[in-house]
């Protein structure tokens, strides 16, 4: 599943730990899911979302594979 | 659980009073053998210092020895928890077989152990949510 998370994230010049502190997780798990290692739990993601002023929908894509890096 | 001792103590903590109880039960035993218990200590001691700061590590396993771990550091040290289950059973099974197999007396300690890992199993399932009404 493709997600714009890095993308978001470069836009607004947030670092990973940045990210991860306004989040409430760790910076491995910013990580994990900008790499779609990791798919985040419902309220993970909607509160990815938010956080950029997104839906769900907009922010996570099912129908596109993840980035490899 | 634990939730009176700051998060970083906790799994310190716990792992010093399993290494306390290890000594003193070598110690109570008694024999030639006490002076295991001091090793133990020992033994003890370098592991909860090392716990500790594992625990301060900006890593996945810095942050469950640390007892902050995230929802997929939580679902990671799940996972390893319940393939060293399925490794217990497995060499539980091994052992057991082995023993009857060999017609040893010391068969009986793997079968308490696969008793224990079955009953652990169902007890999760019934415990989160497998028995839930439809």
């Amino acid at each position: 599943m493709r997600n714009r998370v890095r993308e978001q994230r470069t836009q607004q010049g947030l670092s990973q730990a940045e990210l991860a502190s306004a989040l409430g997780v760790s910076r491995q798990t910013v990580i994990s899911i900008e790499s779609g290692r990791y798919l985040p739990s419902l309220p993970l993601a909607f509160a990815i979302a938010r956080f950029f002023g997104m839906t769900v929908d907009k922010m996570f894509d099912p129908d596109q594979e993840a980035d490899s890096c | 659980m634990l939730t009176f001792i700051r998060p970083g103590l906790r799994k310190p903590a716990v792992s010093a009073l399993a290494g306390l109880v290890f000594a003193a039960a070598w110690l109570v035993r008694g024999g030639p053998l006490w002076w295991i218990s001091i090793m133990a200590v020992i033994a003890t001691a370098v592991r909860v210092i090392s716990l500790y700061r594992l625990g301060t590590q900006d890593t996945d396993e810095g942050a469950l020895a640390g007892s902050r771990a995230d929802e997929r550091q939580t679902l990671v040290g799940l996972r390893s928890r319940a393939l060293a289950c399925n490794i217990a059973a497995v060499a539980s099974f091994i052992g057991l077989t082995a023993a009857i197999a060999g017609r040893a007396n010391w068969w009986w300690p793997f079968l308490v152990i696969l008793a224990v890992t079955g009953f652990g199993y169902l007890f999760g399932l019934s415990s989160y949510g497998s028995g839930e009404p439809d």
